[in-house]
């Protein structure tokens, strides 16, 4: 799963013309270390839901990697 | 010879219309069809014995039929016609004997809906032809149809080409090589369409002199359209037109620029940055209007005395992104003037995080392009939150019942 996230997530990175990443890790932050802004942010739930069929942020924020990790977890 | 309708494999002259009034023995005021020459003989017909009519769409659905007239089956209204005191003889009498409808007559229609349910809007004889313009100049224009027969700007046309006594050619719902061939071989003279129509006729690498008239409504004008167009039909004026079901067509213009005409001075204001129109300038609708109308259109003022403004979008069309406004129509027109992009649909779309994200259908006109690549396209002409994130590629657009891409 880790691997499909991380596709996601430097899919919304290239489309913005920001520098992809390589790895991500539990504790790896969204905004800080991956640089993502809330219309990024926008677009991974987007993308995440087509993949996971579910809405990361539906209840409320979400700041990690090992949060993401953790709610499609929750779903299955 | 000039006829009276030319329709999908099916010319109707001016005698045969005569023919088919003067038998003519039944009426029903509800007016449902999918064949655009029983809604204008309809029309006529309703015109000539001063019966009230009801326009509804071929489309609606039994429950939108039930949410706007209470009811989906209209056979109990049929009511037999008497025979006329006399025969209509010939086509300037039946012009002569329609442009002396009077006020007893009544018309009525729905907007398009785009909104949500339609509302429902009644004219009479002077209010829908306030623009229509008969003079000898247009007795020989022959008209592309290219709306739907039961909305306003197909009525406004129709009713145009009806009292000049011209030809009708149903171009509307065709593909775009037999558009061509239409406007080819009756020697079109006069197009009315949106944008979105105009579009599917684009790219085109061969020219039609004989149109001499192109006008535009019901969208955002586009002027890169509008340059393609030119080349395409070099002997046409185009023209933009603003035009409501409401009131009709109020304002014209040969950019995107209306001016209000000294006659409208005191039926047209404009407040922050909406444009409100004077009751008296309306058809009677069930809005409870008190003096001024809404149309909630956006509009930017170019210039205070004389008037004129630029139409900039739908009010309820704006896309609300974290807070910021974005203008549907103008995300479509920076992605319509990216090279190789046919066509383009912007909507909203709910989000957790930003409560709505901006998506977009595009039309490619060979190859494929990349997300990625019109994406950046758009860095260098539009604020980030503007630009789509979430693209699909696909072969067509649809469009409203009236012509108009659709929203949502």
């Amino acid at each position: 799963m880790d691997k499909r996230l991380l596709t996601i997530i430097n899919t919304v990175l290239l489309n913005r013309g920001k520098k992809q990443v390589k790895k991500i890790k539990s504790k790896t932050n969204l905004r800080n270390d991956i640089g993502f802004d809330s219309l990024d942010l926008a677009e991974l739930t987007v993308r995440i839901e087509a993949e996971f069929d579910i809405d990361i942020f539906e209840d409320g924020i979400v700041n990690t990697v090992g949060e993401i990790i953790s709610k499609i977890d929750s779903k299955k | 010879m000039t006829f009276f309708l030319k329709d999908i494999n099916k010319i109707v002259d001016w005698s045969a219309l005569i023919e088919d009034i003067n038998k003519e023995n039944a009426y029903n005021p509800y007016c449902r069809s999918k064949d655009n020459y029983s809604i204008f003989k309809h029309i006529i017909i309703s015109m000539l014995r001063r019966k009230d009519l009801i326009l509804l769409d071929s489309d609606f659905s039994d429950s939108e039929l039930e949410t706007l007239t209470n009811r989906s089956d209209f056979e109990e209204f049929n009511i037999r016609l008497d025979k006329p005191e006399s025969s209509i003889q010939n086509k300037s009498e039946l012009i002569e004997k329609l442009k002396s409808t009077d006020d007893n007559w009544k018309i009525t229609l729905f907007t398009s809906g785009t909104t949500g349910v339609p509302k429902k809007v009644t004219h009479n004889f002077k209010s829908i032809t306030r623009f229509v313009k008969y003079s000898e100049q247009n007795k020989d224009d022959i008209w592309g149809f290219a709306y739907n027969p039961t909305h306003m700007a197909g009525l406004q046309v129709f009713f145009q080409a009806l009292l000049n006594g011209n030809s009708i050619i149903n171009i509307f719902q065709l593909t775009k090589e037999e558009i061509y061939k239409e406007i080819e071989n009756n020697k079109i003279t006069h197009i009315s369409a949106t944008p979105t129509f105009y579009r599917l006729l684009l790219p085109c690498s061969n020219s039609f002199p004989s149109v001499k008239r192109i006008t535009s409504g019901g969208e955002k004008y586009n002027e890169k359209i509008s340059f393609q167009l030119s080349d395409i039909f070099p002997h046409a004026k185009i023209t933009n037109v603003y035009a409501s079901t409401e009131a009709g067509t109020l304002f014209a213009s040969e950019n995107d620029v209306f001016s209000v005409k000294s006659e409208f001075k005191r039926l047209v204001k404009i407040e922050n940055n909406e444009l409100f129109i004077y009751k008296s300038l309306l058809g009677k609708s069930e809005l409870n209007i008190n003096e001024w109308y809404n149309t909630d259109d956006l509009v930017e003022i170019v210039s205070k005395d004389p008037l004129k403004f630029k139409f900039i979008s739908r009010k309820n069309e704006m896309i609300n992104v974290g807070g910021y406004k974005v203008d549907p129509n103008e995300v479509e027109e920076n992605i319509l003037n990216m090279p190789g992009i046919k066509d383009a649909r912007v909507f909203g779309k709910y989000n957790s995080v930003m409560g709505n994200i901006i998506c977009c259908e595009v039309v490619c006109e060979n190859e494929q392009i990349q997300e990625s690549e019109i994406r950046s396209f758009l860095q260098s002409k539009l604020q980030e939150f503007k630009i789509p994130r979430i693209f699909k590629f696909t072969n067509k657009i649809d469009t409203t019942r009236t012509g108009k891409t659709k929203r949502t």
